[in-house]
């Protein structure tokens, strides 16, 4: 299982829990995919990347996908736990403009008031 | 008066920028050992000698003779239980008139102050960092050893002269020097092949499109391309032969040389060399995997390499059309006779961590014609041979090394090539560590070819006598 999905206060909190790249962003879509099937209700989503150790363009592109989805359906899509390394990916291609970044879960729930 | 230029000590956070030898890292576009031996040329200093270590053949690559800089220059390997002070005691008979030594990625800041004529006021004087001299200086033999052997820190000298010594004990030293340089100093070491007069300098062979925006102070080395609608600055080093693509916009950042940087990106604060990505504030490193990202512009094998590794591969197969039939007929005979037998073992491998390689170990301990025949033709090495010719393994090279048993030899080598043919097939007194360190810093086509034809003539005139240590 690469993501843990659960529900607090109604936003979807999505537990990653290895490196996303090319090779587990296919496995990543999928299993919330499903998750978001299963919960059509949440709307909106935090994505806790605590355990991301690395990321490369194919899932800092999946990432950016996600969010459009997800806005699409009117939600809205946070990052919390951003680590050193996916951090500096994220400052080179200037992702940090397209998120929202925040240091826990919690304060990204916050973030949704 | 000599000089001494000590690049063999470790520098561990040099090692998070590449496998450049911390001596050869730029500071404002130009090698650090650029600066220590244009001070040789500026006090008059013929005879310069080298220490070499690590990325010993990168320095020595650079410096060659030492034309370039009118020294001429000895290259010294240094002892891993010999300090830089052990050495240059062993060596005072070259510096009873006078000595300079540099030693460590150290540099020396010239203040406002300073002028080139001020090394002639220069005070006998010795520089530390912890316990290591890192810049030590005298006119005088009796003074110098007395400097030497009590090992007395005197501090004050280059500071006496407007020199600031300055020791780059980490990465965010390093990039802090680089950004003291393009803020306002490198008009005292560089000269540009452009200059605004406003804190810019560009190289030669610099192509900036209109649409690209060059910000002061920005310090851009030779063959760099500029995409359009790039920002580059204020407070960019760029050196040589980097490309930027469009859109990206570059700030408080140290591009080191053959980068690319793709489109659309924004480097701040950050130290890029090749395809990683460096923190200086505490050393953090990425490597970048996509290419279209950040990616090293050249590639890393050169003509000499490539047409080397044809040679060899064409020799190789030659051995081997020539040992194939009489390894067919010798080894049902030899297994037969139970003398001996190839086994698997477990070894390095530069690409893949591990490799099983076939080792001919002898079974018994009574003679037999056939096993020394065998051994004598160098039929044993058959099967590596065929690993040559997959690519897998080099013809000749340093011995293979174990797993795990050789780790902590391979933790000291920069650069790894098991060979079916070392050292040690000729010379049984070989140190697998020395020699293996050796082979890197001199490998050519002629030394590999030279390992070739001793091991092959040993081994044929010593029928099999002689067992290296894999195959006991």
């Amino acid at each position: 299982m690469l993501v843990n999905c659960s529900k607090i206060d109604g936003v979807g909190v999505v537990v990653v829990s290895a490196a996303l790249t090319a090779a587990t962003v296919d496995v990543f879509r999928e299993e919330l995919s499903s998750w978001q099937a299963a919960e059509p209700d949440v709307k909106n989503y935090v994505i806790n990347l605590e355990s991301v150790d690395f990321m490369d363009s194919a899932g800092l592109g999946t990432l950016i996908a996600v969010l459009k989805r997800i806005s699409e359906r009117g939600g809205d899509m946070k990052i919390a736990n951003l680590q050193k390394k996916p951090r500096m990916v994220f400052e080179i291609t200037r992702a940090y403009k397209v998120f929202e970044i925040y240091e826990s879960v919690e304060d990204a729930i916050r973030g949704f008031d | 008066m000599i000089a001494v230029l000590n690049t063999s000590l470790t520098c561990k956070w040099a090692k998070q920028i590449g496998d450049t030898s911390w001596a050869l890292l730029p500071v404002a576009n130009r090698p650090l050992i650029d600066y220590w031996l244009e001070t040789c040329t500026g006090m008059g200093i013929r005879s310069v000698h080298i220490l070499l270590g690590e990325g010993a053949k990168e320095v020595e690559d650079y410096v060659r003779s030492g034309d370039r800089w009118n020294v001429v220059v000895e290259y010294v390997f240094s002892r891993s239980n010999e300090t830089a002070v052990d050495y240059l005691k062993s060596i005072s008979n070259y510096w009873k008139n006078g000595l300079l030594y540099f030693g460590g990625p150290f540099f020396m800041r010239r203040r406002q102050g300073f002028r080139p004529d001020g090394f002639k006021k220069l005070q006998t004087c010795c520089h530390k960092f912890g316990d290591v001299p890192y810049f030590i200086y005298g006119k005088n033999g009796e003074e110098l050893s007395v400097l030497i052997g009590d090992c007395i820190e005197r501090n004050r000298g280059l500071e006496e002269i407007h020199i600031n010594p300055y020791v780059m004990g980490s990465i965010g030293d390093y990039f802090e020097l680089n950004m003291k340089m393009v803020r306002a100093e490198f008009s005292r070491y560089v000269t540009a092949g452009f200059s605004g007069g406003d804190g810019s300098s560009l190289g030669y062979n610099v192509r900036t499109p209109p649409s690209s925006h060059l910000q002061a102070p920005i310090l851009v080395g030779d063959d760099c391309r500029f995409g359009a609608m790039t920002t580059i600055g204020p407070n960019a080093v760029v050196a040589n032969h980097v490309i930027i693509d469009a859109f990206s916009e570059l700030t408080d950042c140290l591009i080191l040389d053959d980068t690319y940087i793709g489109r659309n990106l924004e480097i701040r604060n950050k130290i890029v060399a090749g395809n990683r990505v460096i923190d200086p504030s505490d050393g953090t490193t990425i490597e970048i995997t996509d290419s279209w990202l950040i990616a090293h512009n050249r590639q890393d094998m050169r003509t000499g390499d490539v047409v080397r590794y044809l040679i060899l591969w064409c020799v190789a197969l030659a051995i081997a059309l020539v040992q194939v039939i009489p390894f067919c007929l010798l080894l049902p005979l030899i297994r037969i006779s139970g003398t001996a037998r190839f086994r698997k073992k477990q070894y390095h491998d530069p690409n893949t961590g591990n490799i099983s390689l076939p080792v001919f170990i002898k079974q018994t301990d009574r003679k037999s014609v056939v096993y020394r025949v065998f051994r004598a033709l160098s039929l044993d090495r058959f099967p590596r041979i065929l690993l040559v010719l997959r690519g897998r393994m080099f013809l000749c090279g340093q011995p293979p090394m174990r797993h795990p048993e050789d780790d902590e030899i391979i933790k000291q080598l920069s650069h790894y090539y098991p060979g079916v043919f070392c050292y040690q097939d000729y010379n049984s007194d070989s140190d697998r560590l020395v020699d293996s360190l050796w082979y890197a810093h001199i490998r050519s086509l002629y030394e590999d070819l030279k390992i070739l034809v001793k091991a092959l003539v040993s081994r044929f005139l010593s029928a099999g006598r002689k067992t290296t240590m894999d195959e006991k």
